[in-house]
């Protein structure tokens, strides 16, 4: 299928109608003479053109960029060489950032739904009705009801504290973002392990082993970059995963192992390491709280034994132990990243936690980093106004053990709102995030939409979520922007600060989400709170660092370096037996189990295929599908299903199949996959879409958030995705 | 008319020539290295060719449109006015004469039983008339190919159609130059010719010369 | 010396990210649907019962024009509009020569060209020359997560790419039928090894091969013919038997 828009004449007439007319004539008309007659455009861009920096926005990665910039068209994006964590790349996505800035189908004016929701009927509005509008509907949630009657959802991204600050001031305290949908369960586990959320050093390490991560395709820097460095230096890949992904197929041993029985594989290894005393004494006796406890409470779970959970061969386990704990302390497990997958995701990763614990490889080269401190201070604002009327928890409050107060989880909070209890949540503010597309279980995030008064919505492109709000706010792009310093974790790249300004001034009537929250704070008796620019915010975060801003401006980044090993010499662990804890004295406390006690997932049920959810490098979670470059790498989606597992239903390579759950259904293609389990299937995020502002993605393949039902790990409320079963029957048969 | 065209036709030839630069089909390797010096590039060379082309073409075609009544029609009535059996025999004696030569041509004739006296011509002989058909239709092949070659540089010719474009061009102007080089001896150097070339500038030829090479032609403007 | 420009890859680091395509695209103004460069996949042979023992079993091979040193793009062109650059090695299109006929796309092994759709000529890669010129590397070298590709002219030997050609060992992809000597070489080993197609002539130009003599014969014979008439008109004194005696004075004076 071949989309109408190519791609540089969707450009060039976009640019025309946007009325940057310069710019049009700078891509070059060719008007239909002998070629030879029109003027010769390369001699054109032998000059140099202008360069500016930016970072990309493209991904949470946040790689440092120089934009190309011809007569005030940006025509190039390339990898700063300066910027460490990316290891100097800018992957595909970021090559499209130049497509997401001059895509036709971008958001441009505020729109006011006019129709039903989704109906996709929409009234330009200015902004001062626009933000008159939001503002009058807050304030008559907050009336109403109360504070805390506006949810907000921020997604990643530079200005998002904005958001944050604004939910403060406005007094809501049901604040909730992407995290819940992606590496609470993670966090989780490591904090209540070793104190804080370390990072891998993936450059540096010899053996290893990767668990429901896909670093080759969910690319997350230097992590993706320094794995295969890692791999050409001599360190061994070992990857579990029911999919041969491209890390798997690129790794010295792939395992197909059983969804969800990682916890197992892990014990297993803590089983071996612990019982042919594989691990430092010394150390376990000076840094790790628990040996004992974990030595007896993992006698039971023997390699013998987890094979028969995982359906990996024992002998691989025992030798893997072996091999992992010979390569210590420069060994690994690789924390992963998204792990929204189980309703004991956390546990999972508490037993990989373990592992590591007992290789000793934190703080040391090879092993887990503590975070740097980057040097960025705190702005100064304000204190938050204190609302009397409003409720004194969030939400979600206690459905969750140990819910990150700041996190929430967005599972429950939507539970809550339909239910209406404990008290009524009337309003959605959303910024650049798509649950509609990312959270499990699409039908009831509209069920939940249903209930509210007021959805505003502030994205770039008509997102599914956009589409089903009520007034949607154009924003533009990071390279269009001028953001705060962002501090980020580079793991053995080191920690760094980035800061934007804009490369291009914002096209059409897009505003950055701090100009749209500080008219509607003006509008709210809010100015007090919101009564600084960008500059002066920047100003105070760079107080402790002279050098910042003159780094930023000649190098597009800041690096403040410091010690990448050694950061906890001398000092205590962030838990409460201020060691790294093998055994959980609060999970003890509270009643959850201390050291993970297995359990075995749900087993399918007859004919059914456990769908998992997965990543690639050419999109960005669900957000990117539309963009005309990305598009034409990936049009459209298809189901992975085993070779073996659809002949059994009579379905052939590329044929058209109807997957239902009992969250919903779908119809896509089908793609026989030997690089699969035959219980299990696969599709890519977000196609199927409801959104027609989508135009190139529109009508392409199903949407498996249709699908995933919703659930919840039990300790961090994270979204368990991979719990679902679905039927799959040819186009028909259903 | 037939000075534009001659003149066209010769620097399309050659430029045309000097366009081909690839061993496999370039026979004289070093003319289009030469041509792309005199005109600074291939490219100036391809532009060169291109607009002479359609000069070439246009002109034709307005003068096919201004003189259709005058020109055109009686030009295409005499080139298809043949007496198959008398101009059959003039181009057997004339080429046998032209070739060996008159005493040659009455032993052959002689000997095959035909009459060597060479029959009498109009006011083009048959073999200007066999030449005139290849060299107006093949011009226009030639044209419509060569067209084809410039509607591809704007888009509106796939490079199906341009492949068989380029061949018909390369097979239609090498058959018609084969002629043309005929005509050209036939037209200026062979003997007796002179007053015919004269008459390409003058537009008149002396009665004798007439008399000899186009009878049928002088009988019919006597009648009238 | 003159420059050979090449690309020397390690293919055992690409991870298909797709990265260069996109900054090749971008940078050039490649059109929907077209490509100047790709990345090849190889799978492990799903057929082999033990095909998941086998470690590292996908391969990634990064590629795009390999600017060959018997380029057979350029013996198809009719033109000259594409041609090797004797200075830097590079096999380039003329951008205002090409007719677009296309010849040269189906006698390329790789199926490296294209016609543009609105440019009308044929596009491919050229090592990026305005990135060049202002100093840059190829738009796919540098956008690279993990550095597989390496520019450079292989006739210097202090070149990146020059070292790694002597340090290492390194196989070109080709077709056996159709070895255009390839200056793309990757480290050690690549896969897969044989999708390069035989180099092809479209139908009409493979006419044109057999007519050109075909013509040129023909027209010999005509101006061995003209030459004939010529040498009698000169050697031999012709006259016309009996004719009439004005005919002949006019001929003699």
């Amino acid at each position: 299928m071949t989309s109408p828009i190519e791609t540089p004449l969707s450009r060039r007439s976009f640019l025309k109608w946007s009325g940057a007319a310069t710019a049009a004539a700078a891509v070059g008309g060719k008007a239909p003479v002998l070629y030879a007659l029109t003027p010769d455009e390369t001699k054109k861009s032998f000059a140099k053109p202008d360069s500016r920096y930016s970072v990309c926005g493209m991904c949470l990665n946040a790689c440092g960029l120089v934009a190309r910039v011809e007569n005030g068209v940006i025509t190039k994006l390339d990898p700063n060489q300066k910027f460490l964590k990316s290891r100097g790349m800018l992957c595909a996505r970021g090559n499209a950032g130049i497509q997401q800035l001059y895509d036709p189908d971008r958001l441009k004016y505020p729109l006011l739904r006019k129709g039903e929701r989704g109906e996709g009927k929409w009234e330009r509005i200015s902004w001062d009705q626009a933000l008159d509008l939001a503002a009058a509907k807050m304030t008559e949630i907050a009336e109403k009801y109360t504070r805390c009657g506006v949810m907000f959802t921020p997604g990643s991204d530079s200005q998002s504290l904005f958001v944050h600050w604004f939910a403060e001031v406005f007094g809501s305290y049901n604040v909730s973002t992407h995290e819940s949908s992606c590496l609470l369960s993670r966090n989780r586990a490591y904090l209540d392990t070793f104190g804080e959320v370390p990072f891998a050093d993936i450059l540096h390490t010899k053996y290893i082993i990767v668990a429901g991560a896909n670093p080759f395709e969910a690319l997350i820097t230097p992590d993706s970059i320094d794995l295969m460095t890692a791999k050409k230096n001599g360190c061994k890949i070992v990857v579990l995963d029911p999919r041969f992904t491209k890390t798997a197929g690129l790794a010295h041993e792939w395992h197909p192992i059983r969804p969800g029985t990682d916890m197992a594989f892990f014990l297993a290894l803590s089983h071996v390491i612990t019982s042919e005393k594989l691990y430092n004494e010394t150390y376990a006796q000076e840094k790790l709280s628990g040996i004992e406890q974990l030595t007896e409470h993992v006698c039971q779970y023997s390699p013998e034994w987890a094979e028969k959970e995982c359906e990996i061969p024992a002998a691989d386990i025992r030798r893997i132990a072996r091999e992992l704990a010979a390569a210590a302390p420069t060994a690994i497990v690789y924390p992963g990243r998204r792990t929204s997958d189980y309703v004991n995701s956390t546990q999972i990763r508490r037993s990989m936690a373990i592992v590591n614990a007992l290789l000793g490889n934190w703080d040391s080269p090879g092993g887990l980093l503590a975070a740097r401190q980057v040097g960025l201070s705190g702005p100064e604002l304000p204190e938050a106004p204190f609302y009397d009327d409003n409720p004194e928890h969030r939400l979600d409050k206690g459905m969750a053990h140990m819910m990150f107060e700041e996190e929430g989880a967005f599972k429950h909070m939507r539970d809550a709102i339909i239910s209406q209890k404990p008290y009524p949540v009337k309003g959605w503010f959303i910024y650049r995030y798509n649950p509609l597309q990312s959270a499990a279980n699409r039908q009831k995030t509209i069920e939940m939409m249903k209930q509210l008064d007021f959805v505003v919505t502030v994205d770039i492109a008509m997102s599914d979520t956009a589409w089903m709000s009520d007034l949607v706010l154009p924003a533009p792009s990071v390279l269009e922007r001028q953001d705060p310093a962002s501090g980020l974790q580079g793991s053995a790249a080191c920690a760094c600060v980035v800061a934007r300004d804009p490369v291009v001034p914002a096209l059409f009537e897009s505003r950055p989400v701090f100009e749209i929250l500080k008219g509607l704070a003006g509008r709210m008796k809010l100015t007090e709170y919101f009564d600084f620019t960008m500059e002066e915010y920047r100003k105070q975060q760079f107080k402790l660092l002279p050098d910042a801003d003159r780094a930023i401006r000649e190098d597009g980044v800041y690096y403040n370096p410091s010690k990448l090993y050694g950061i906890y010499e001398g000092k205590i662990y962030k838990t409460l037996s201020k060691k790294i804890e093998l055994y959980n004295e609060r999970y003890a406390q509270m009643g959850v189990d201390p050291i993970p006690v297995y359990q075995s997932p749900k087993t399918n049920p007859v004919n059914q295929f456990r769908l998992v959810v997965g990543r690639n490098a050419y999109f960005t979670h669900c957000t990117t599908q539309n963009n005309a470059l990305l598009n034409e790498l990936m049009p459209d989606n298809s189901l992975w299903i085993h070779p073996v597992a659809a002949k059994k239903l009579d379905i052939k390579d590329g044929e058209r199949v109807e997957v239902t759950s009992n969250a919903g259904k779908g119809e896509l293609s089908v793609s026989l996959n030997n690089g699969i389990r035959e219980d299990t299937v696969y599709m890519a995020s977000g196609f199927g879409v409801l959104s027609k502002g989508l135009t190139r993605v529109y009508g392409k393949g199903a949407c498996i958030a249709e699908l995933i039902e919703d659930y919840a790990d039990d300790i961090s409320g994270n979204m368990a995705m991979h719990e679902t079963f679905i039927r799959v029957a040819k186009k028909g048969a259903l | 008319m037939h000075w534009f065209n001659a003149g066209c036709w010769i620097f399309l030839f050659l430029t045309g020539l000097g366009l081909i630069q690839n061993d496999d089909l370039q026979p004289f390797t070093s003319w289009p290295t030469i041509l792309r010096i005199v005109f600074g590039g291939g490219a100036n060379l391809l532009l060169a060719h291109e607009i002479v082309g359609i000069t070439w073409a246009g002109g034709f075609l307005l003068y096919g449109i201004i003189r259709l009544k005058s020109d055109v029609i009686p030009f295409f009535r005499e080139i298809f006015n043949v007496d198959i059996h008398r101009d059959f025999l003039w181009l057997i004696t004339k080429g046998i004469q032209m070739t060996l030569g008159y005493r040659a041509l009455g032993i052959i004739a002689e000997k095959f039983g035909f009459s060597p006296i060479i029959p009498d011509q109009g006011f083009y002989n048959i073999g200007q008339k066999i030449f005139a058909i290849p060299a107006v239709f093949g011009g226009i092949v030639i044209v419509v190919s060569g067209v084809t070659m410039i509607l591809s540089q704007v888009g509106m010719a796939s490079t199906e159609l341009v492949q068989w474009a380029i061949l018909i061009h390369f097979i239609t102007v090498g058959l018609v130059f084969a002629g043309l080089l005929i005509h050209v001896f036939m037209a200026s150097i062979a003997a007796g010719e002179q007053p015919a070339f004269i008459s390409m500038f003058t537009g008149s030829v002396p009665e004798d010369y007439a008399r000899h090479h186009h009878k049928l032609w002088l009988d019919e403007v006597k009648k009238s | 010396m003159n420059k050979q420009l090449a690309m020397v890859i390690d293919s055992s680091v690409c991870i298909d990210c797709k990265a260069c395509t996109l900054a090749c695209k971008v940078e050039n103004n490649v059109p929907e649907g077209k490509w100047r460069n790709w990345v090849k996949r190889s799978e492990p042979d799903f057929n082999k019962p033990d095909w998941m023992v086998h470690s590292t079993s996908f391969h990634f091979q990064p590629g795009g024009c390999m600017h060959c040193e018997v380029p057979t793009c350029v013996q198809a062109c009719p033109t000259g509009a594409t041609y090797k650059d004797e200075k830097d090695g590079a096999v380039k299109v003329d951008p205002k020569l090409c007719i677009g006929c296309g010849s040269c796309i189906p006698a390329c092994p790789y199926g490296a060209r294209y016609r543009h759709p609105t440019r009308n000529i044929v596009d491919k890669c050229d090592y990026c020359e305005k990135r060049r010129a202002r100093g840059e590397l190829p738009a796919c070298v540098v956008t690279c997560p993990t550095k597989a590709r390496v520019f450079g002219d292989i006739n210097d030997p202090k070149s990146d790419a020059a070292l790694l050609l002597k340090k290492n060992q390194s196989v070109r992809v080709i077709n056996k039928e159709s070895d255009t000597k390839p200056n793309m070489y990757y480290l050690s080993a690549t896969a897969p090894l044989n999708w390069p197609v035989k180099a092809k002539m479209p139908d009409p130009i493979q006419l044109w091969k057999m007519a050109g003599p075909l013509i040129w014969g023909i027209v010999g014979l005509n101006a061995i013919g003209v030459l004939i008439m010529l040498g009698k008109q000169i050697l031999m004194n012709d006259k016309a038997p009996e004719t009439d005696e004005s005919h002949e004075e006019t001929r003699q004076s």
